[in-house]
């Protein structure tokens, strides 16, 4: 029997049923629960059934599906809201100015800068040109609704290995076609909504095949006085629909974005795919920061999972209101959908904003002039109950402290094994010169030009240094971009993404820290401060205790080292279920966008090496830390210590080098991460065209290792000779003078290395462009 | 007049998104500016928001992708701008005032027929296309243009010839294209070629230096008139050197090579 004996449909020329859960035992509650897809499980149908058992009648299959999308992973985050508390929640500073949809830091005096990231890993997977384009309209939308003006674009991704040949696994789609999908879709949507995409990062692994993961982080920036709040003012105010008509696109999208994809997703979850249009998108945006910085609005808030059924009810209760909503005026693309449908629909490029009702028609003059539709459809009350109608008819009536409320779960966990030193296995090498060119070749470092120059990263006339840096058309790879949000002001805005995958899978809590400490060398090696974070956690089934226990101890060393370092993170973003058909997990993926600031933009570096017989220097300590790095994945090591962090260490290395650049004595700075020093220093000389001559210790760890260890909290510096001392006298021991630059050919002595700029270049250059057509 | 009496109109409708840095760029030269809603020209809003084209002395078309440039590059926004403005626009051109279309507003002005203009003011159908780029891809990198002309466009007018400027591109459909098989001659003859795409040290482009494998190199050009010009890279977004991509390793000063371009019309009107 299917749930359709439980469904009265009730006598109004509209589709809707009265759903008989009152008298439903338990097999009846998990069909109800399976057929009209709520995703939620038999606990949570019973909390329901005892909650309209006091309510003394049956829900609706608008009620019961409100409270699917409400009580899903996606929108309550019931797995994960324990620990986020415990560890990363809280961290607090004076210049936290909000933690809305986005976090909200202090700028400058009279701004604020907005800041938030979150994937759209699901839709990606089957979808991965739509997916991402409305990932990208979905982080401008929680940006804008701060009031802030959308500035910059970062967006990482993960995908399976694009040169796979192996057999792809049934329902699954070829990393490369989810590549070109994905990066064509954030082109089209970021280019048209002319908001530069500045930074971001790809990686690839084999355990992303399944699942890929498409992040999406947005920078914003809101002048102090037009801070937009997420909720209404007050009782008795009109509450407007905004944008995008409402369809039958995006369907049970949370529900879709909270359990594993399968063999069967393709089919059974298209519709869940919402379809964007950034030609609605752009004049939201234009039209919404209107209303905002006229001050005719009381709040504003986008429409994302859940549509407008957690909006509204958000939106009401955060103010401590109820509302009454008449869905019959919602504008549709097709005739005919269901209340249900209309209420959850996640169609895009949808914003609420609420208001007085004295000022609704000059809100609705402001959108007619943008030609963008505003309608009227909710008011906000005094009860603290969510009521729909539609013509007069009352179709649903809940508590909205029970409906948005959710349930919170400690989920059991178990504790990974993590690498160490013991039953390490160092791998066999060939030569180091061929040991470079094969790293600098791998995928996870080589040139991700092909994706870079299809993002329009120049938009907006503010992005001050590039994801790309050197010598015009011969550039090499950038640490963090920064961005002049402020016109007129010389005071910027550094954004880059940190994340070590590998290292999580192998040591979660030192993987969660790494992240964070990445995200940081990469700002400070641009000589910005590091000043927040925004994260966005990609992990498997919370349900499975391993992976639960991969998620405790990543969010545990991102808290920890957050408090160290005492940098907020005012918003972020949880995405569980990323497992593929057959069980296999994506690697943990805690994914860092780190912003910082400078004062003055024009005493930013970058890591182009720039002038020929000036010194470069090593910051930092390179220890003997092989587990996970990119030698051992790609040569067969074992095991090892991972990378941790010194938090004290990094903070003064981060001081001493901020410092010296603020002085002007550094010429350029790279960060040392995937493929280690030998990495870092062959892609300076990449940028800045030029070779180098390198002599190092090799400090009781051997030269391998030291070449090699991607140990954290490590830049390179190069620094001209008539600075030397006066690097030297900041510096201290935290700086060792490792070589010069100079020549045609990267040279270590040591390593028997004596590699041309021009060989390095290739093999850092051709890998993407030829796996995906196209090159200079 | 004084530049500071000069008025921009810097059109947009949705889609357009580059307006905030062209009302900068013009600001920053000194002139005034004001981005102007095309419905604000066309009477479709409340009385106080209306504006009359006549009024302003610079008439700028900024980049973006306008009404999502879904039909063809322009087309659209094109065509909303000759039903209800065609007119307004062809006087405004005729009584010698500047107009300036940058990348998605160079496609517009060809889709206007307000470029080339071979045969008039404005042709009844577009003579030539900016067709997608060589690559298929969207390209956003520098490139260095250099001033081609001989005098007549009024954007180059403080620019001395064959001067060598790093203007960045961002498009897709940049490679400018006619029927006419004589077309780059006769742009030559009338000294309607503006810019040209060059190596950094003044060679010829080969991509990616030109981008999008536009014929003869060419990146921008004037009416016979010499005062309507399009231009696939944007100069507005290189009026500081702080925003050009190699400014750490190459920094002269804090102008941008862009700014000459505006300064150029706004002193030659003031």
């Amino acid at each position: 029997m299917s749930a359709k004996g439980l469904m009265a449909k009730r006598n109004v020329s509209f589709d809707l049923y009265d759903i008989d859960i009152l008298s439903s035992d338990d097999e009846d509650l998990g069909r109800i629960s399976s057929d009209l897809s709520l995703g939620l499980s038999m606990d949570e149908m019973k909390a329901a059934k005892g909650y309209f058992s006091k309510e003394g009648r049956n829900p609706t299959d608008v009620e019961l599906q409100a409270l699917g999308q409400a009580w899903s992973e996606h929108c309550c985050y019931k797995s994960s809201k324990s620990i986020l508390k415990q560890f990363v929640f809280g961290i607090d500073r004076e210049d936290v100015l909000s933690r809305g949809d986005a976090g909200v830091m202090v700028f400058d005096d009279d701004h604020g800068y907005a800041l938030r990231v979150e994937s759209h890993n699901h839709p990606s997977a089957i979808e991965p040109y739509g997916g991402a384009a409305t990932g990208i309209g979905g982080i401008l939308r929680d940006v804008v609704c701060m009031g802030a003006q959308p500035v910059g674009l970062a967006d990482p991704l993960c995908f399976g290995p694009i040169d796979m040949t192996a057999d792809i696994p049934p329902g699954v789609k070829h990393p490369r076609y989810l590549l070109g999908g994905v990066v064509s879709g954030i082109r089209d949507y970021g280019n048209r909504c002319g908001i530069p995409t500045v930074t971001g990062g790809i990686f690839f692994d084999e355990r992303y095949t399944g699942n890929c993961l498409v992040n999406v982080g947005c920078l914003g920036i809101v002048k102090k006085k037009d801070l937009a709040l997420n909720y209404a003012g007050g009782p008795g105010e009109v509450m407007i629909l905004i944008g995008g008509r409402t369809g039958r696109d995006g369907i049970h999208g949370v529900n879709f974005a909270s359990r594993d994809l399968t063999a069967t997703s393709d089919g059974d979850s298209r519709g869940s795919v919402q379809l964007g249009d950034p030609i609605t998108k752009e004049p939201v945006i234009h039209a919404c920061l209107e209303v905002n910085g006229k001050h005719l609005i009381t709040g504003m808030k986008d429409l994302g999972g859940g549509g407008l059924s957690c909006a509204v009810g958000e939106m009401a209760l955060a103010a401590g209101c109820g509302a009454e909503a008449d869905l019959e005026k919602v504008p549709l693309k097709e005739e005919g959908l269901a209340p249900w449908e209309i209420w959850i629909s996640e169609s895009q490029e949808r914003m609420m904003c609420t208001c007085k009702p004295e000022n609704v028609d000059r809100v609705l003059e402001i959108f007619d002039m943008w030609d963008v539709s505003a309608v009227p459809i909710a008011r906000t009350t005094d009860s603290r109950r969510m009521k729909l109608f539609w013509n007069g008819e009352m179709i649903f009536d809940m508590d909205l402290e029970f409906l948005t409320g959710g349930p919170i779960y400690d989920r059991p966990y178990i504790l990974p094994e993590v690498s160490t030193k013991e039953g390490e296995k160092f791998p066999e090498l060939p030569d180091d010169g061929k040991v470079i060119l094969t790293l600098l070749s791998d995928p996870n470092v080589a040139s991700k030009e092909w994706a870079i120059r299809q993002y329009d990263h120049e938009v907006r006339a503010a992005t001050a240094v590039h994801p790309m840096v050197g010598k015009l058309n011969m550039t090499g790879p950038g640490d963090a971009s920064i961005l002049l949000p402020v016109h007129g002001s010389m005071k910027g805005l550094a954004v880059a993404a940190g994340c070590n995958p590998w290292f999580t899978a192998l040591d979660p809590y030192k993987g969660g820290m790494s992240g964070i400490d990445e995200a940081c060398r990469n700002i400070v090696a641009v000589g910005a401060r590091p000043n927040a974070f925004t994260d966005c956690l990609n992990f498997g089934n919370p349900e499975k205790p391993e992976r639960m226990g991969e998620f405790r101890e990543a969010v545990r060393g991102i808290g920890d080292i957050a408090r160290g370092l005492n940098i907020p993170i005012p918003s972020g973003n949880v995405s569980l279920y990323n497992e593929a058909s057959g069980g296999m997990g994506i690697l943990p993926t805690p994914m860092i966008v780190g912003c910082g600031l400078i004062g003055d933009v024009r005493k930013a570096v970058t890591a182009d090496l720039k002038k020929e017989g000036s010194r470069i220097f090593l910051i930092g300590k390179t220890k003997d830390e092989m587990g996970g790095s990119l030698l051992f994945r790609k040569f067969g090591g074992e095991r090892g210590d991972v990378p941790g962090v010194d938090i004290v260490s990094l903070k003064r290395l981060m001081d001493r080098l901020l410092e010296v650049m603020d002085k002007g004595l550094v010429l350029s700075c790279h960060d040392c991460s995937d493929g280690g020093l030998a990495v870092a220093v062959a892609e300076m000389c990449i940028s800045g065209d030029t070779g180098a001559c390198i002599n190092l210790r090799s400090d009781g760890i051997g030269i391998r290792r030291m070449l090699y260890s991607e140990s954290n909290s490590r830049w390179l510096a190069e620094v001209d000779g008539k600075n030397v001392a006066a690097f030297g006298a900041v510096m201290g021991d935290d700086a060792e003078d490792i070589g010069s630059i100079g020549g045609p050919s990267l040279i270590m002595t040591e390593a028997g290395v004596d590699l041309p700029v021009r060989e390095m270049r290739k093999a850092w250059n051709d890998p993407i462009w030829s796996a995906m057509g196209g090159g200079s | 007049m004084k530049p500071e009496e000069i008025r921009v109109c810097v059109l947009r409708i949705e889609g357009t998104n580059c307006e905030d840095e062209m009302a900068d760029a013009f600001r920053m030269a000194g002139a005034q500016a004001e981005k102007v809603h095309l419905k604000q020209l066309t009477g479709e809003t409340f009385p106080e928001m209306k504006r009359n084209l006549e009024d302003y002395d610079i008439l700028a078309l900024p980049g973006g992708f306008a009404a999502g440039d879904y039909v063809r590059a322009g087309a659209i926004f094109a065509a909303r701008i000759k039903s209800a403005l065609g007119r307004d626009v062809k006087k405004f051109v005729e009584d010698g005032k500047p107009v300036l279309g940058v990348c998605n507003g160079f496609q517009v002005l060809v889709e206007l027929g307000l470029l080339p203009a071979l045969d008039g003011t404005m042709s009844p159908v577009p003579t030539a296309a900016l067709y997608t780029n060589d690559s298929g891809r969207f390209e956003c990198r520098p490139t260095v243009v250099r001033n081609d002309n001989g005098g007549r466009c009024i954007f180059t007018s403080s620019v001395e010839r064959g001067k060598l400027m790093m203007i960045p591109s961002a498009h897709a459909e940049g490679r400018l294209m006619s029927r006419d098989l004589d077309f780059i001659r006769k742009l030559e003859e009338n000294d309607q070629v503006v810019f040209r795409y060059v190596r950094d040290d003044g060679g010829k482009a080969e991509y990616p230096w030109n981008p999008n494998g536009s014929e003869s190199d060419i990146a921008g050009i004037c009416n016979p008139a010499g005062n309507v010009m399009g231009m696939m890279p944007h100069p507005e977004r290189v009026v500081t050197r702080f925003t050009h991509p190699d400014w750490t390793r190459n920094c002269p000063g804090g102008e941008g090579d862009g700014l000459q371009i505006f300064r150029s019309v706004v002193d030659r009107l003031g």
